[in-house]
């Protein structure tokens, strides 16, 4: 049973702070500087969680936040990690993934029926689709670890970018030295490090590393050239040194010019039966909540050693009041052979100081099995001899009586965000322990992760991966003395981990990966079904999937495939890295949550008229505008009818909108669109039609010539910046004698339009409108209102109308003038779906809605917009290859049969003998026409004027339409070339 | 030290000029040239009144009048006639000074530019995205002290049209670091 010990300098805990908190509703207390593992522990409290599947009791594992074992339900939020995260008073703390609270989990009995769940059982019990709800039922509340609170209080962090020359990533002994390193030579240095405090882990007391180490501390906390962010964890590295920074409240986007990772190494469990019992940890977390937190591990302590550190910390242990039993050392007694540490003489004299403090040190033996009392804690632990080639052979076994186990039998190396730079690993048999082999330009390795154990030569093989990460940033030499030293050092390196610490039971429960209760037994099944590289059999069995990713198991892992195949671990590759190391909060990622949106110079005068918002791309737009006593079917009716009937007032200011210069300003417009445009003659429009290589329509618009070198052209609202980037693009590589501007938002656009808009226009403008003086597309260039502006006769709406272009600073006045104006006539302004109606009605496609990635122009009904006779244009080419191909697809225009009410709605589908024929690009009911009308692409053999076709709509119901030619209003086109009388303003019907 | 602030600038004149042409037109309207591109001449502080001129790449300019200037007014290419080789290019941008104590730490969360590291007396042109808008950043001397000992205030421009959305979330920061946000009036 854990306990709380006497004071320590070197504690973090503040013991005159006293928290108040509750765990599974009962009350307990810890001290200012405790995190929720460790106040837990203090008090004693047998086990803290629920295991992932069998829902296994669990306790303290790597206190490291290396392992999910004990995630938290904390005031409401969801897997808060206890062993890193700071008790405050009155915190509410639970745990997750019970059934009926920790100790009377219902779900516990799940351990008694593992063998019905092995290793991706799901995959073939729950394959029948009868069957499959409810196994999706019965997973949904099953599995998932935390409650989200749908309404907690939503958080913001701030995001920020950060700048270094040279980043540190790990704050032992190495990273420490690194940083000062860099910093002499006169870089800029961040020291980022995980764990609250700089202190590095497992740094010894009596060796007086840990010593050495706060005077490093020191000296960096004096050094103005170094940043130090504690409690931060790298949990991604991007290109060019972009490394993601998760702080507690914010993620830092850090960019360095060198990045060195020091990032140490990560402690492994040994495998054996139960060694996942409450009391079963790993010799570092001991370490850690002895002389951090002052928590002892228990009162009658055996270790589970292969290595000169297991000593260490058993002295350190021993010398801070806790009773260490005995010492399992994996090891044979001669020092040799496999899993020998390689320097005899440290060894033996570290032997000979445990046995002195009164500890039985059994070499030569391996853990079996951990024994659990009845409440679940561990209460013994049965060990074997090995034989001589290392492995336990089970036969006579000895029980040791302890509460805590600890083992110490080897470690992996924390090099995930190397291998995202794109460095490499080999396996180096000398340590059991991959270590870098190539590292990117700009990237260094230092201390544990390269394989340095010494501490002298962790602070030399620091200071040399600094000064290098400096040199790279332009400060300083690297020293090749520097270079020879540590390679000297790093030859003497000893070997700290088991090559196999590994031992099998008949009755399994011996984890390998705790996060997702995997057993030796599943990972060789997988192996045994053919998943049989390590990539394979992760995705099978899951191991490394769960939130610690494979930290504390992905070593263990590789051995038992290596040793299922036969083959040494060498020949093995560890699974990709990528990004995120570890979980982050989604706050972190979201941040402030910024939603780029634009808003057209009126957007003021459309909220005072009622607009009803809704975005376009990232524009807002009035969806309609909202009038009292109407409903929304009757305002948009409402508007569609005004512009039929008089005069309409829209804002289409978010078009794209391009001006082109210079003498080939023409010609290069005649090269991306499909029309002609170099004859085109000044004071008229032509619309335009801009195809890809492979001659699908990507944008469409309407190009004004306003003299010899200057036109002036639109885009589709989603287009304009990526057809502005492509016209660039292509400038640039022509190398044509024009210039492209864009004035998307610079100027706005407002479309006046319906039969009345001319008389109410002319009171306003310098512009003769007369039929003769401005034809239908004409554009010319005067004043409305007393501003200057550009009007072009367009019909996108199919009414007599007037395009007005102005300088953005205008529009708003504008605007207001002309609704003043247009009052007598019946003005009213008209939204997005207004236009939608109108549009269809005229039959006019609308890019990207009644096309799609592969529509063509002759698919498009738009061949009359092609000029084929043009030496070259955008696509031309590959329109020769689809005319004589024909068409896939066609676009046709559709009327629905009377359905009863019921509309089809765009994408349903065209069906035609069971097979899919088509697609709804377009559809509304039109009141004018009094008539369901659309746009769809259907098959070439159903598209015969006057045929019929078949619609898929909601729940399968099969609807009718007849196909039509378009536009279904004003075929000839006579309303919008002002053909037809003008109405009195008294007799517009709105 | 002065407070952090952002202001929005009232209404200047400006226009901008792109054109093979165009540098040389504009010399010879008596208007200083920057040497090269991405470099500004102009108003040492945000208080002083001679006109700003940007060049924005070998044959691009951005010109800005001060507050009550007439100079540009004078000199605007007419619509339609304008210069051979020398197009004039309507900027009905945005602007604000961003300037006071805290303010790189404002830029740093917004931008991924080291401002901080900018050597002043180059008198850099910054074109960036700032949270997702492409701005036009000129940073001039006259403000605290910040990064590596040189000082600065920013000026800042955007496509109107991204007006509200950048000055609101610029506001929204320089607020939360304790500063002071003066937009534009509706």
């Amino acid at each position: 049973m854990m306990y709380r010990l006497g004071a320590h300098p070197q504690e973090w805990i503040d013991r005159s702070v006293v928290h108040s908190f509750t765990f599974e509703g009962k009350t307990y207390q810890g001290f200012g500087g405790d995190t929720i593992t460790s106040a837990l522990a203090a008090a004693g409290v047998p086990y803290l969680a629920r295991s992932f599947k069998y829902h296994r009791p669990r306790h303290v594992l790597s206190f490291a936040n290396h392992d999910s074992n004990l995630l938290f339900q904390v005031d409401g939020v969801p897997n808060v990690r206890g062993d890193v995260t700071l008790l405050s008073d009155g915190m509410r703390v639970s745990a997750v993934n019970t059934f009926g609270g920790l100790t009377r989990d219902k779900a516990r009995a799940l351990d008694r029926f593992s063998r019905f769940l092995p290793v991706g059982f799901y995959y073939k019990a729950f394959h029948s689709k009868r069957f499959f709800p409810r196994w999706e039922r019965m997973f949904r509340r099953l599995t998932g670890l935390g409650v989200v609170a749908l309404d907690a209080k939503r958080e913001t962090t701030a995001k920020r970018y950060g700048f270094c020359d040279v980043l540190v990533i790990g704050g032992g002994p190495s990273g420490l030295s690194a940083a000062l390193g860099a910093a002499a030579a006169g870089a800029r240095v961040t020291l980022v490090e995980e764990s609250p405090r700089l202190s590095g882990s497992g740094n010894g007391i009596l060796d007086g590393e840990l010593e050495a180490t706060l005077r490093l501390v020191g000296a960096v906390r004096a050094s103005p050239a170094i940043t130090v962010s504690c409690g931060t964890v790298a949990a991604a590295y991007y290109a060019d040194h972009w490394v993601a920074l998760a702080e507690g409240t914010r993620l830092t986007k850090m960019r360095a010019k060198a990045v060195v990772f020091a990032a140490g190494v990560i402690e492994q469990p040994a495998v054996f039966r139960n060694n996942d019992l409450p009391g079963v940890m790993l010799a570092s977390a001991a370490w850690a909540l002895v002389l951090r937190h002052r928590v002892a591990p228990g009162r009658n302590v055996v270790m589970v050693a292969a290595n000169l550190e297991a000593y260490r910390v058993c002295l350190d242990l021993h010398a801070q009041g806790v009773k260490v039993a005995a010492i399992v050392d994996w090891r044979p007694a001669s020092g040799s052979g496999p899993g020998a540490d390689g320097t005899k003489g440290a060894d033996e004299t570290a032997t000979a100081a445990c046995e002195a403090a009164g500890m039985r040190v059994l070499r030569g033996h391996a853990p079996y099995e951990a024994i659990a009392g009845r409440d679940g804690v561990v209460t013994a632990l049965d060990v074997v001899a090995v034989d001589a080639g290392g492995r336990p052979a089970p036969g006579r076994r000895q029980r040791l009586a302890c509460d805590a186990v600890l083992m110490s039998v080897g470690w992996a190396p924390a090099a995930n965000l190397l291998l995202q730079s794109g460095g490499t690993t080999r396996f180096a048999p000398d340590l059991q322990q991959f270590v870098p082999a190539t590292c990117p330009a700009g990237v260094f390795a230092a201390g544990r992760l390269n394989g340095v154990y010494d501490f002298e030569a962790r602070v030399v093989d620091g200071t040399r991966a600094g000064s290098e990460a400096a040199a790279h940033a332009g400060f300083g030499v690297a020293s090749a003395a520097l270079r020879a030293s540590n390679a000297a050092r790093a030859g003497a390196a000893r070997c700290p981990s088991h090559a196999f610490p590994i031992s099998d039971h008949p009755a399994a429960k011996n984890f390998v990966d705790f996060d997702e209760d995997l057993q030796v037994k599943d990972l060789e099944n997988a192996a045994q079904e053919g998943f049989d590289s390590s990539e394979l059999m992760k995705r099978y069995s899951t191991v490394g999937m769960g939130p610690s990713q494979g930290k504390h198991s992905n070593m263990n892992a590789l051995r038992i495939l290596a040793r299922y195949r036969g083959v040494g671990v060498e020949t093995l590759a560890l699974t990709t890295s990528r990004p995120m190391y570890h979980p982050v909060p989604l706050k972190l990622l979201a941040g402030r949550r910024f939603n780029v949106e634009r808003r057209t110079p009126v957007d003021a005068e459309h909220q005072q008229l009622g607009a009803v918002w809704m975005p376009a791309g990232n524009w807002r737009r009035p969806e309609y505008y909202a009038v009292s006593g109407e409903s929304r079917a009757d305002s948009i009716e409402a508007e569609v009818r005004a512009v039929r009937a008089a005069v309409g007032l829209i804002d289409v200011g978010t078009l794209g909108k391009i001006e082109i210069y210079g003498p080939d300003a023409g010609a290069f417009l005649d090269r991306v669109y499909t029309g002609k445009f170099s004859t085109l003659a000044v004071g008229m429009t032509r619309y335009g039609l801009m195809l890809d290589e492979s001659g699908v329509i990507i944008d469409d618009g309407v190009i004004a010539r306003l003299a010899s070198d200057l036109y002036y052209f639109t885009t589709t609202t989603s287009g304009s910046a990526t057809v502005f980037r492509e016209l660039l693009r292509l400038n640039a590589s022509w190398g044509m004698d024009c210039a492209l501007v864009n004035l998307t938002g610079h100027r706005a656009a407002l479309n006046l339009a319906g039969p009345a808009s001319r008389a109410m226009l002319q009171a306003l403008t310098d512009v003769p409108l007369g039929e003769a003086q401005f034809p239908f597309l004409g554009v010319r260039v005067g004043q409305v209102a007393g501003v200057a502006a550009r009007l072009m006769r367009v019909g996108f709406v199919g009414e007599l109308g007037y395009e007005i272009h102005v300088a953005s600073g205008d529009a708003a006045y504008l605007w207001r003038a002309l609704t003043a104006a247009g009052r007598p006539h019946g003005l009213r302004p008209f939204g997005v779906e207004a236009q939608r109606v109108l549009r269809l009605e005229k039959g006019h496609l609308i890019v990207g809605q009644d096309t799609d990635g592969l529509t063509d122009p002759f698919e498009a009904n738009a061949a009359w917009a092609v000029n084929m006779q043009k030496p070259f244009f955008v696509g031309q080419r590959s329109l020769k290859i689809l005319k004589q191909r024909g068409p896939r697809q066609t676009l046709v225009g559709i009327e629905v049969q009377d359905a009863g009410g019921r509309l089809p709605k765009e994408c349903h589908l065209v069906i035609e003998r069971g097979e899919i024929a088509g697609r709804i690009t377009s559809v509304v009911h039109s009141r004018a026409l009094n008539q369901t009308i659309g746009l769809a692409l259907v098959a070439p053999a159903l598209a015969r004027q006057g045929g019929e076709i078949e619609i898929r709509a909601e729940q399968g119901v099969m609807l009718k339409a007849r196909i039509v030619p378009t536009p279904f209003y004003d075929p000839t086109g006579l309303r919008q070339r002002s053909a037809v009388p003008v109405p009195e303003p008294d007799e517009a019907t709105v | 030290m002065t407070a952090l602030s952002l202001t929005a600038r009232t209404s200047l004149e400006r226009f901008g000029l792109k054109g093979p042409g165009a540098a040389d037109w504009l010399l010879a309207q008596g208007i200083g040239v920057p040497p090269a591109p991405n470099t500004w001449l102009g108003p040492a502080t945000p208080d002083d009144e001679t006109l700003l001129v940007a060049r924005l790449g070998s044959s691009e300019f951005f010109l800005e009048d001060s507050a009550g200037g007439s100079v540009l007014a004078a000199i605007e290419p007419k619509p339609g006639a304008h210069p051979p080789g020398v197009y004039p290019v309507l900027r009905e941008d945005v602007s604000w000074l961003l300037t006071g104590a805290g303010v790189v730490d404002v830029l740093a969360q917004v931008c991924n530019v080291d401002f901080a590291a900018l050597d002043l007396t180059h008198r850099p042109v910054i074109m960036t995205l700032m949270i997702g808008v492409a701005v036009l950043v000129v940073p001039q001397a006259g403000g605290e002290a910040f990064g590596r000992g040189a000082s600065a205030n920013f000026r800042i421009w955007c496509d109107p049209t991204f007006g509200p959305y950048l000055g609101e979330s610029l506001g929204e920061v320089v607020r939360e670091c304790g500063g002071n946000y003066r937009g534009v009036s509706a």
